[in-house]
């Protein structure tokens, strides 16, 4: 693929992909993959869920690229995309049954306990995270873990401000009624 | 060249499909026997990967070509029993792992059983089955135990379970009551976790 | 009004966002479907030129535009990434493997994992602990002997991990097994 060099911007990066240079698209894949992934990966619980979202939404972007308003703001765009397809594909696993998978580093036959410790610990946050509604939870973690402000989350989910100001409220409130229950257990 | 090896030319005579580049690290004599090899597994639809690793792995070490045929065959007889005994929906990591399990010693019933048992994937009991045997536990006492918990003890659980028993038997356990004694305790938090834990779907 | 669930979901707040990686071969899936589509053609550029000029642009920085913009400062570098011998797939984790060998001048990670190519994955000494050496690698599901190749003639098993039980070529090996399906 080649070295890019200091110096490409997103808007320097989406220009070249529309004149033409479909490698430079490798940059912006790059760029956000862990970014989308970590918002992903919450988001459905599931990696292989989550990777499918992030493939999907690096190459619908990719495809509509014209229709990028701001190419500086590629970023937030392709956000937006990777917001629907996470609503269609926690969708689909719903209606599979799909029961939660853990992240398996635990599972590793050469032992390091910190990380089966650190499993653990995101392991209650993340079965927390799945037991609130979808529209809740993407509220939650758009507004608190990708720090968004309420108009930018209103420009990509399609709620309104009010709206999403009470989504937040709420999952917050059932995160700690859940998390606390965790903890007497 | 030995027999082994002559005999084997002689008697496999499979037509090859195009065959993996990678075997081209194996010499001259050894690379067709263990393409013929490969080529039968494919058509008895077994996982042909763990077969051509277990060459590669066999010519890194500068091993002989009778070594090497005498593995990647002795682990394709494996493969067969190991679809036998676990039935045609096997994964190929499943496959791998039961044919360590039969390798180790585990009886065939047992893993028929262990797929009766559990929904989920067999590999990872499996391979406890198989470490245990490894670390010197009785194939037996081994299988009871992963037996006994792989209808609802998650991967996690087994591996913890593992860990436990090696950890007593570098203590000075001996083997076969230290599997028992960390299968019960196990299944105790087994049991627990499931009656507490009302698992969210996203 | 302070509420002592601040701290409580402070805490999940920091969990949450701690890094997350996927699997190394996204971006080749990517580029890879990418360049089955058809080509674009050069005329996209004025379109789409023509349609940033027309639109009125504010400028908000959000979180991400930040990012863009300090992206800006950075190299990003490229590289074809590391095909395993397995067919690149969703569910890889990644897995690290740690050595001791304080003589070692090279040590190498062979496995099932890599075609026990000893030039595949060359360990790296961890930080300056010489003695310490480590490699990462994704694994999808599955059971995979492996061992250390140190200075290209001496066979390691891993001390931390279960012996493979079948040491048919006369020398230990190690097993290391990925759950999932």
């Amino acid at each position: 693929m080649g070295i890019h060099s200091v110096g490409t911007s997103d808007a320097e990066a989406v220009r070249r992909v529309l004149g033409g240079d479909t490698a430079a698209y490798a940059t912006l894949v790059a760029r956000y993959r862990d970014r989308l992934a970590r918002y992903a990966v919450h988001m459905l619980g599931d990696r292989e869920d989550a990777e499918e979202a992030l493939q999907d939404a690096f190459v619908r972007a990719y495809r509509s690229l014209e229709r990028c308003d701001d190419p500086a703001r590629f970023g937030a765009w392709l956000y937006g995309i990777l917001v629907n397809r996470c609503r269609t594909t926690g969708a689909r696993a719903a209606r599979r049954g799909r029961v939660f998978v853990r992240d398996e580093a635990a599972l590793n036959g050469v032992a390091h306990p910190s990380a089966a410790e650190r499993t653990e610990d995101g392991d209650v946050v993340q079965r927390a995270l799945a037991r609130l509604g979808p529209e809740y939870r993407e509220a939650f973690l758009l507004k608190h873990v990708e720090d968004l402000d309420y108009e930018e989350m209103a420009r990509l989910t399609g709620a309104g401000v009010s709206a999403l100001k009470m989504r937040v409220k709420r999952a917050r409130e059932q995160l700690q009624v859940i998390l606390r229950e965790a903890e007497r257990v | 060249m030995t027999l082994l090896v002559a005999a084997t030319l002689v008697a496999l005579q499979a037509a090859a499909q195009r065959p993996d580049s990678r075997l081209e690290r194996l010499d001259s004599i050894t690379r067709p026997i263990v393409a013929a090899l490969v080529d039968s597994a494919r058509a008895a639809a077994l996982p042909t990967e763990p077969l051509v690793q277990r060459a590669l792995e066999g010519a890194t070490k500068g091993a002989t070509a009778d070594r090497i045929v005498a593995a990647v065959r002795g682990l394709a007889l494996d493969l067969g029993h190991a679809r036998h005994a676990l039935g045609p929906t096997a994964s190929p990591p499943e496959l791998t792992a039961a044919a360590a399990a039969l390798r180790a010693g585990a009886p065939a019933a047992t893993l028929t059983e262990l797929r009766r048992v559990r929904r989920a994937s067999l590999i990872v009991p499996l391979a406890v089955l198989t470490d245990l045997v490894a670390s010197g536990v009785p194939v037996d006492s081994a299988a009871a135990a992963v037996l006994s918990l792989a209808a609802n003890a998650r991967d996690t659980d087994l591996v913890e379970f593992r860990r436990a028993v090696e950890r007593d038997i570098a203590l000075g356990a001996p083997p076969a009551s230290a599997t028992a004694a960390a299968a019960t305790n196990t299944a105790v938090q087994v049991n627990a976790g499931a009656r507490q834990q009302r698992p969210g779907r996203p | 009004m302070f509420e002592p669930d601040e701290e409580l979901i402070g805490r999940v707040v920091r969990q949450l966002r701690r890094p997350v990686t996927v699997d190394a071969n996204l971006d080749a899936r990517v580029m890879e479907q990418i360049a089955r589509l058809p080509a674009r053609r050069a005329g996209g550029t004025t379109r789409a030129a023509w349609h940033w000029l027309t639109r009125p642009r504010t400028v908000r920085l959000s979180p991400l535009g930040a990012l863009a913009i300090a992206a800006v400062f950075v190299a990003v570098v490229l590289s074809r990434p590391d095909r395993l011998s397995h067919p690149a797939s969703t569910g890889a984790r990644e897995f690290s493997f740690v050595v001791v060998a304080p003589r070692a001048a090279t040590v190498s990670l062979v496995g099932d994992f890599n075609d026990w190519d000893a030039a595949r994955t060359p360990m790296q000494r961890a930080g300056k602990q010489a003695s310490v050496w480590t490699a990462v690698l994704p694994l999808t599901p599955g059971r995979y002997r492996y061992a250390f190749l140190v200075d290209g003639v001496s066979w390691l098993a891993d001390p931390a991990a279960p012996a493979a039980r079948d040491d048919e070529f006369g020398t230990p090996s190690s097993v290391v097994t990925v759950g999932g399906s």
